[in-house]
């Protein structure tokens, strides 16, 4: 430990350079041809924890994604070498956009569709309809494929999904005198009556303490189950051509019901402040009577909940899906690209690579039939898929979207605004933003 | 010789030794540059390090004060429930970036946060870290501590508390979180152009702030595991920095990624955490920053060298010069004291042997012998100023070579035809071996070869003992560039031979060795001097192979233009009057009949001029003396035609000079002014000297002094030629 030794380097490097030199001179034919040989891939995968009913080594996505990969890289008909490259959830931008036209460009993403879907828009995503022709795509779920196209075509692949509902603490609902509405099996629906009757109930019966539903603001995460919420009283959040509609009497009047659960105290104190981690962690220790979970986080509650789907526009309530999957990035090398789509079909032609879903819902329509006894609730969310309803609309920039919203809500939740302001903020705002991203658009031909 | 061998490899060695001092010193310098460069990086790293670690330690302790100013804010406010406080917590939370959640802890153990969570003390252990008596404390979040309400990276800080009671509740610490990228920001600071990265690690290795980082460092989530998959050097092991940061010391590695990337890494504990701050440098940045003190030493060593070389090199020049003359001085010295012994000795004779004639007049013998040994005498002191008078020329480089075609067998038979009798009087075997000259008829100087063999010949015969031997051989090759034949003429004898000193002096021109044992035959000692300069003259060389006491052998290579024999002749017919002086000289000693021809001589020095009348009349020639150019001619032509056959003519005179003389006598309209003969008489004895009387219209040459026999021989040769033109005269008056 003390000082760097330069001399000894400087020295040991005039030494070597004329030897490496030589030595990289002789060997550089070789092994140039060798790594040329070779096309290179790099898939990029978020940090995401993952779990397989039939293999518990497998805890992160990331670990399938590279089983892919190695599979492909023994099956593949000429040298390929891939990379399976991790980042954490919140650096969509650094992995994605960021490393466009460098060395690390990703030539895969696997991802979550509401992160994934403003690429589509940057012109770089490469249509796959190509890939999923014929078997492939008979055998993907129809509503997964609907969500993974945009103008007709498919530039997302969809691997598994997840179905977001709401679960209710059945402790906390005996202490609140509502047993009549605990269900031990199935997803149930109630009016928005019933749920204005179950929040009141809460609210009025439940320790100092303890709180009756999830409300946050704080931060854009989790904004998708409040949007889901904002359909309580009818509306359809969207309207024809994909654009936000709160400004509808419906849409109203659900900004209203939320805002006025404030004041009945429906929500933990200043909810404008809480993010729906601290909402997660209420809900795990008893102190939230109802939260959001999916098909596969209920597992961690066993019987102590029972589930509920969002309130909606009808009596079945609603749910959403959060789907992910794959998407192919044209970085200008046409031989790369194709080698992508091949290691895509390559996987959804083989049976054991798409049954790493199982544990979620899988997006194969035959994996999910075969390992339908295997997978938690699977009927029971199967059964509920007409309930699911869309939360990007046509917005091709996601981003922009969930900034803007959380912001509004908060200010709501505040009081600051009038339901009336805060819808039509929200249309105004949220429509110019997808208004902006339609017409900054580039779809990859 | 040895003495300057001994200077040349003590010059070596002394610039060898020079430039070890000066190779020594660079590296010395080097080296102390780069420490001294490195030691500056090294103090700029541990300066950085300070600052940021202050700038942590500062950031700490403002949020240790953040904490507790929420902690008395809560009395301030008089919150009296446990929901007011909580709520109070949220609202503070809200308010500053710097926590995402607020805690506080009772006595019991009970947490109680922002967000309205309640964790009971069987559910988290913070706790526990109070209980060693410390006022706070921060620690990298870890669920194993208590899950709180984030899945991100968070630190959480620590405050103890006094005197907080709320609903029966005391409380003893606040607690806060945040996001570790809330402070990321602030604690990083990028150092030497972005390339130094800076980073705190806790004690089990895990990154609390990483920067983007050298490469090597993105993906790891311990630093530990960073060196374990690369290797540090200098003997220190993981466990070693693993260790150190455990004491919290502050130390510098040197170590090498697995990526290969060397990186300089500087630890610095961080007070009152058991957190370390690292300075990550990538060893290149050293590297960078040595450059250009390199690049400027380099260059500055360079000018230095330049200087000092430009320096040498003129003061080398001066010494050499001065060397030189003070060489040249003192050669010329000593030639000049060796002239003047040589010139004294035989003037020195003539003036002993002018007095003991003066004493024996009467006494003819002893006359004869005192006459002859005079003759002697004046001979070699005409031979002295001859060979004087060539060095000087040659040493000049004002020599110009008379080339013209010539035989070379005949230049041969002519040189060895002169020592014939010197050798044969000592009984010397020689031979004479010339069955290779392929290529007789050459172009060349033949008076200056012919010197420069006749020189080397005498030599040998000098110095060979009566019955001894001589071999003169010659041997011609065709030069590769074709029209040239080098002869090689090489003379061997069985003489006393060279020592070997001796050898390397012998061509010198002004240094000279005497030979002590010979004195009997030294001769003036520029002979071979005088030949190597003429063979270099020529283009040649001469080498000399010489055993002391075996005999030595010289060997003359000259290249030479080859000719033929139409050449040689036609040269030869250009040169007749030679030949028939020649020819004349061979005759001399035959007693003939004097005739009364007139001969004019112009000589102003009046007793040369009494000399050759004397001469000439004791001889039967009728003479006219003129002492200046002009009267030479005013007398030749007041003569009357034909009546004057022959015009000795001093070269150099008052008034008009000889050679105008002859000039103006060829261009006189008498039927005697183009045949008249006329011979230069001049000490200037050089080729262009002869060939400026040629040019003049004189016809034949006498050297001064003048060699009686041969000027009556060429007088003879005149009176000849006018019986002849005499006879035909009358036959044509029959």
């Amino acid at each position: 430990m003390g000082m760097p030794r330069r001399m000894s380097r400087m020295a040991v490097r005039i030494a070597c350079a004329l030897a490496l030199a030589l030595c990289t001179l002789c060997f550089a034919g070789c092994q140039q041809a060798r790594t040329d040989d070779a096309i290179h891939l790099t898939i990029k995968v978020p940090k995401t924890s993952h779990d397989v009913v039939f293999d518990d080594s497998i805890s992160q996505i990331d670990q399938v994604i590279s089983k892919m990969a190695h599979r492909f890289q023994q099956d593949y008909d000429r040298p390929v070498d891939i990379n399976v490259q991790v980042f954490e959830q919140n650096q969509y931008d650094e992995a994605i956009p960021d490393a466009f036209d460098t060395q690390s460009a990703a030539d895969i993403l696997y991802g979550d569709y509401f992160n994934m879907s403003s690429y589509i828009h940057t012109g770089r995503v490469v249509p796959l309809d190509d890939v999923i022709e014929g078997a492939i795509q008979d055998d993907i779920y129809g509503y997964l494929l609907d969500m993974s196209q945009v103008e007709g075509r498919t530039y997302m692949l969809p691997y598994l999904a997840r179905q977001n509902i709401l679960a209710y603490n059945k402790d906390l609902f005996r202490q609140a005198g509502l047993e009549s509405l605990i269900e031990e099996d199935g997803i149930a629906s109630w009016s928005l009556d019933q749920w204005t009757q179950v929040l009141d109930a809460l609210a009025a019966n439940l320790p100092e303490n303890v709180y009756p539903m999830m409300m946050y603001a704080n931060s854009s995460q989790g904004d998708t189950h409040t949007m889901t919420m904002l359909r309580a009283c009818g509306s359809s959040f969207f309207d024809e051509s994909g654009h936000f509609a709160l400004s509808e009497p419906e849409g109203v009047a659900a900004l209203r019901w939320v805002q006025e659960g404030t004041s009945r105290g429906w929500w933990p104190p200043h909810p404008e402040n809480l993010e729906i981690e601290d909402c997660s962690s209420l809900f795990r220790q008893g102190q939230l009577a109802i939260y959001m979970v999916n098909n596969v986080s209920l597992g961690r509650y066993g019987d102590t909940i029972g589930l509920v789907n969002f309130p909606g526009p009808d009596a079945d309530g609603c749910a959403t899906t959060f789907v992910s999957g794959f998407q192919v990035f044209d970085n200008g090398d046409e031989e790369k690209v194709q080698v992508a789509k091949d290691f895509l079909r390559y996987v959804y032609e083989d049976p054991e690579l798409l049954s790493y879903a199982v544990g979620t819902l899988p997006a194969s329509i035959s994996i999910a039939k075969e390992h339908a006894d295997e997978i938690p609730h699977f009927d029971v969310f199967s059964a509920n898929r007409d309930n699911v309803v869309d939360f990007t609309g046509s917005n091709p920039d996601t981003r922009a979207i969930r900034e803007i919203f959380y912001q509004e809500m908060r200010s709501l939740l505040m009081g600051r605004v009038t339901p009336e302001q805060a819808a039509a903020n929200l249309d105004e705002r949220c429509n110019q933003a997808i208004d902006d991203g339609i017409a900054s658009s580039t779809l990859h031909e | 010789m040895r003495a300057d061998g001994l200077n040349k490899k003590t010059y070596i060695a002394i610039i060898g030794v020079a430039l070890a001092c000066m190779i020594a010193a660079v590296c010395i310098y080097i080296a102390q540059l780069n420490t001294t460069v490195s030691s500056n990086l090294m103090a700029t790293m541990d300066e950085i390090s300070q600052h940021d670690v202050e700038t942590i330690e500062g950031s700490l302790d403002n949020t240790y004060t953040r904490l507790d100013s929420v902690a008395k804010r809560m009395e301030v406010y008089g919150v009296s429930t446990l929901a007011q406080a909580q709520e109070q917590m949220n609202l503070e939370s809200a308010s500053t970036p710097l926590f995402n959640a607020i805690y506080l802890l009772d006595a019991n153990g009970d947490l109680y946060s922002s967000s309205y969570l309640q964790l009971a003390s069987e559910d988290h252990a913070y706790d526990e870290l109070f209980k060693d008596g410390r006022e706070h404390f921060v620690m990298l979040y870890t669920a194993a501590n208590g899950k709180l309400e984030t899945t991100k990276d968070s630190l959480i800080y620590g405050v103890r508390i006094d005197n907080l009671k709320i609903e029966g509740h005391e409380f003893i610490a606040i607690l806060g979180r945040s996001d570790i990228s809330v402070i990321s920001d602030q604690l990083m600071i990028e150092s030497f152009d972005g390339e130094g990265v800076s980073s705190v690690v806790n004690s089990q290795g895990y990154y609390v702030v990483s920067g983007p980082s050298a490469e090597g460092l993105a993906g790891h989530d311990n630093f530990y595991n960073v060196l374990e998959d690369g290797r540090i050097e200098g003997g220190v092991s993981v466990q070693d920095v693993r260790e150190n940061m455990a004491r919290g010391e502050s130390f510098v590695i040197n170590c090498v990624t697995a990526e290969g990337e060397s990186l300089v890494m500087s630890f610095a504990p961080v007070e009152g955490t058991q957190w370390s701050f690292i300075m990550t440098v990538p060893l290149d940045v050293f590297d960078q920053h040595f450059a250009p003190f390199m690049t400027m030493t380099i260059v500055m060593l360079v000018a230095v060298v330049i200087v000092l070389a430009v320096m040498m090199l003129i003061i080398y020049l001066m010494m050499k010069r001065t060397l030189i003359a003070d060489a040249n001085a003192n050669a010329r010295s000593e030639f000049l004291s060796n002239m003047s012994h040589e010139i004294r000795t035989p003037l020195n004779g003539i003036i002993g042997l002018n007095h003991l004639m003066a004493r024996h007049m009467d006494d003819r013998s002893a006359m004869e012998s005192y006459v002859q040994k005079m003759g002697k005498a004046a001979e070699y002191l005409l031979s002295l100023v001859n060979d004087i008078l060539d060095v000087s020329k040659l040493s000049a480089g004002k020599v110009e070579l008379d080339v013209r075609p010539f035989s070379m067998t005949e230049l041969i038979d002519n040189v060895c035809q002169m020592q014939q009798q010197p050798m044969a009087d000592k009984d010397i075997d020689f031979s004479l071996l010339v069955d290779d000259v392929k290529y007789p008829y050459l172009v060349g100087d033949e008076v200056r070869i012919s010197q420069v063999l006749v020189n080397i010949l005498s030599n040998a015969t000098k110095f060979t003992p009566a019955g001894g031997k001589i071999s003169f051989s010659v041997s011609q090759a065709l030069a590769a560039s074709g029209g040239r034949v080098a002869t090689a003429i090489s003379i061997q004898d069985t003489g006393c031979g060279m020592s070997q000193s001796f050898q390397r002096h012998i061509f010198d021109s002004f240094t000279q060795e005497r030979n002590l044992n010979s004195n009997s035959q030294k001769g003036t000692g520029l002979g071979m001097a005088i030949s190597k300069m003429l063979v270099t003259a020529m283009g040649g060389s001469i080498e000399l192979e010489s055993e002391l006491g075996e005999g030595s052998r010289f060997t003359v290579v000259l290249p030479l233009e080859v000719t033929d024999e139409q050449s040689v002749a036609k040269t030869q017919e250009i040169l007749g009057i030679t030949a028939n002086v020649g020819a004349s000289e061979e005759q001399t000693s035959a007693p003939e009949e004097p005739a009364k021809i007139h001969v004019l001589v112009a000589e102003d020095n009046e007793l040369n001029a009494d000399i050759i009348t004397s001469i000439l009349g004791e001889e039967g020639y009728l003479t006219t003396v003129a002492s200046n150019g002009q009267e030479a001619v005013d007398i030749f032509q007041a003569s009357d035609e034909w009546s004057i056959s022959a015009i000795l003519m001093d070269a150099h005179m008052p008034i008009l000079d000889g050679y105008e003389a002859a000039k103006e006598i060829r261009q006189l309209k008498r039927d005697d002014a183009k045949d008249v003969r006329i011979f230069a008489c001049t000490a200037s004895t050089f080729a262009e000297d002869r060939e400026r009387a040629r040019m003049s219209g004189m016809d034949d040459f006498l050297a001064k002094p003048l060699k009686v026999s041969e000027m009556l021989g060429k007088l003879k040769g005149v009176k000849d030629m006018r019986g002849k033109a005499g006879d035909g005269d009358a036959k044509a008056n029959e």
